[in-house]
């Protein structure tokens, strides 16, 4: 018992049985892509339709009603297979080649495209369909690839999506281009001739005459040089596309799936970032993580793959379908768009500053103290390092070394240490929360100050900006001597003789009316001891009054 | 006729016969349809007689091809065994170019006798 499916060849119902149909339609479909591009292709798949349906017609008696493979076996004998009549279209193709190109084609040549080598592979076909396109032994393209080893995988991967295989027989002949051989040169000639002639009886005799001019082969040479020039450009800029696209994508490819330090471009760290800890500190939740990643992939990668096929169409002559550039543009909006709605929601993170003041009042009593600050590294491992801060991680904090003070006069005669712990978040009550999470340490020992120069808080905190502020106010007459441990945390601290932070640095001093000034600089005109012994005195007494 | 990794001996002798055949081909369908119309598979018959075609797939995009070039016109009529069929006659241009041809064959035939003759 076999199953049967009805069909209608020219117009004529016929029951054939399943995979006899299927051999049918494979031996259709063969025909048509055969002559696709053929001109009257409709018309010929017509006419070979109707003769097929005229033999099946022979075939049906009141016994037999139906067609089995043996009978489209026997039509397709009949028929013969595309292959078997490949030495009749092969000219006229050819021909039109010529019509199209007007002359360009090198002569006793004919063009190479590149394709993929289904009879050579031991992959996909790329490596031997490159080989067969310069005429070389696969191997050495396979070592090439083998070489440069992920590099080498990225790269044949794309080449193998892009490149097409060589399906028919005649893209095969293409793949390797015709030898130069006996046959082929009389082919050609044979053509060329017959196209001159007919040149010349469209144009008449006038042209034959042009033709033949001196100038005119002179032109012709020189467009033939212009145009050998631009095609070694093409391909050299081909090259360069494919060698820099693959790099790009190799670095794309690491950042966001890899784990090592992405980028560092010099080691006392203009910036330089450890990947997925940093994304995970940044995203709220691990859907905007994943989210933020696959937008990134499309939004810079597909400009990266897009440079990359530039560089391969440049190289070889291949064919493409407009729908690729199309669905790698819609996928590259996609991408933009994921990126802009993660941007957005970040914005909404991090739209609201607060912050939280501690104020220690220090004792009265002591005239001269001294403020250092802690020089250890950070703890834990450093996962972003610019100029201004640091940020590293352990299992369970995050530390950034945002932390700055700043020195003003007391309105009061109380020396007060104000230290303020502030951060971003996406409302008023969560940015307080931040700030409030935030723990700064810092220690007060009779005349001595010291400050560290990390904050800390827990991982589930994210990176919000959390930063602490301190502001050190000094009475009228006291001192403070500024050690050299403070150079990343002073901040713009006003003084007399308006000088830098930095030369401020192992110096020691005093608040007086004016303002901060220093007493033991030698470049600078200060106060003598003696002059401030005069005014601790003095002061006191017009506090009293 | 192709070949799939290099051309030997034998194929390129294939390859000569398919050329002088396929510069015939046309020759002959012309002059068969010289008596009067005739359908495909009535040319076919013919060529296949002459051995000059293997499969009829060849004849279609050929017949095709001389009717976009103004040397063949056709007619449908209708078939008691299947679809109706395309008959097939030279147009006045087909006319003209098949004397040509005839005078062209003539003098190859000549040339060649002759050479064949001088060895």
């Amino acid at each position: 018992m076999n199953q049967t499916v009805t069909v209608n060849i020219s117009g004529i119902v016929f029951h054939i049985e399943v995979d006899a149909y299927e051999e049918l339609k494979k031996y259709l479909n063969k025909i048509k892509s055969y002559f696709k591009n053929s001109e009257g292709c409709d018309e010929i798949m017509t006419d070979i339709e109707a003769r097929i349906a005229e033999l099946f017609s022979e075939k049906i008696t009141s016994d037999n009603q139906v067609i089995n493979s043996n009978d489209v076996e026997e039509v397709v004998g009949i028929m013969g297979k595309p292959e078997q009549y490949l030495d009749e279209d092969e000219e006229e193709q050819q021909q039109k080649e010529q019509n199209s190109s007007n002359q360009k084609r090198k002569p006793y040549r004919t063009a190479k495209k590149l394709f993929r080598d289904p009879d050579e592979r031991m992959i996909g076909g790329v490596a031997s369909g490159i080989a067969a396109y310069f005429g070389i032994n696969p191997i050495w393209v396979r070592l090439g690839f083998a070489l440069t080893v992920s590099f080498g995988f990225v790269t044949y991967f794309i080449l193998w999506a892009i490149i097409p295989e060589a399906k028919t027989a005649s893209d095969k002949l293409q793949m390797k281009g015709d030898d130069v051989n006996i046959d082929n040169i009389g082919k050609t000639f044979k053509d060329e001739a017959t196209k001159i002639s007919d040149d010349l009886k469209k144009n008449g005799q006038q042209y034959g005459k042009k033709a033949e001019s001196i100038l005119e082969g002179f032109f012709s040479f020189l467009l033939q040089i212009f145009n050998g020039i631009f095609k070694v450009l093409g391909k050299v800029f081909g090259v360069l596309f494919i060698i820099v696209g693959t790099f790009w994508l190799v670095g794309l490819v690491g950042m966001l799936i890899g784990s090592e330090t992405i980028f560092s471009i010099t080691s006392d760290g203009i910036f330089s970032i450890e990947s997925s800890d940093f994304f995970n500190l940044i995203f709220v939740s691990e859907n905007q993580f994943h989210m933020a990643m696959v937008g990134i992939m499309l939004a810079v990668g597909i400009p990266i793959i897009t440079l990359l096929y530039a560089g391969v169409r440049l190289l070889f002559k291949i064919k493409t379908h407009y729908s690729i550039g199309l669905g790698l543009f819609i996928f590259w909006i996609i991408g933009v768009a994921m990126c802009g709605m993660i941007g957005i929601r970040m914005a909404t993170e991090l739209t609201q500053d607060e912050s939280v003041n501690d104020v220690e009042v220090i004792s009265d009593e002591i005239d001269d103290f001294y403020i250092s600050a802690n020089t250890d590294e950070n703890p834990g491992e450093g996962i972003l390092e610019d100029r201004y801060s640091i940020i590293s991680l352990d299992e369970d904090s995050i530390y950034i070394n945002d932390i700055k003070l700043n020195i003003y006069k007391s309105k009061t005669d109380s020396m007060e240490l104000k230290v303020i712990k502030s951060s971003s978040g996406k409302s008023r009550k969560d940015a307080t929360n931040n700030a409030k999470m935030i723990s700064y340490g810092y220690a007060i020992n009779d005349s001595s100050i010291f400050l560290n120069n990390f904050l800390a808080t827990i991982k589930e905190n994210k990176i919000r900006g959390q930063q602490v502020r301190m502001k050190l106010y000094l009475p009228v007459g006291k001192s403070i001597y500024l050690d050299r441990s403070l150079k990343r945390i002073l901040y713009g601290i006003e003084n007399v003789t308006n000088t830098w932070d930095y030369d401020m640095l192992e110096e020691k001093w005093v608040m007086l009316e004016d303002g901060l000034t220093c007493l033991d600089c030698d470049d600078i005109d200060g106060v003598t001891t003696s002059e401030l012994d005069s005014i601790r005195l003095y002061e006191p007494i017009i506090e009293e009054e | 006729m192709y070949c799939n990794l290099i051309c030997n001996a034998s194929m390129k002798i294939e390859n000569t016969k398919a050329q002088m055949r396929k510069g015939v081909l046309e020759y002959c369908i012309l002059s068969i349809l010289k008596s009067g119309e005739a359908y495909p598979s009535e040319i076919i018959e013919k060529l296949k007689a002459g051995k000059l075609i293997v499969v009829e797939g060849t004849l279609y995009p050929l017949l095709t091809r001389l009717k976009n070039a103004g040397l063949l016109s056709y007619r449908w009529e209708e078939s008691k065994s299947g679809p109706p069929r395309k008959y097939y006659q030279l147009t006045k241009i087909g006319e003209e170019f098949l004397k040509e041809l005839e005078t062209t064959w003539d003098d190859l035939v000549k040339a060649v006798k002759l050479t064949r003759k001088a060895k």
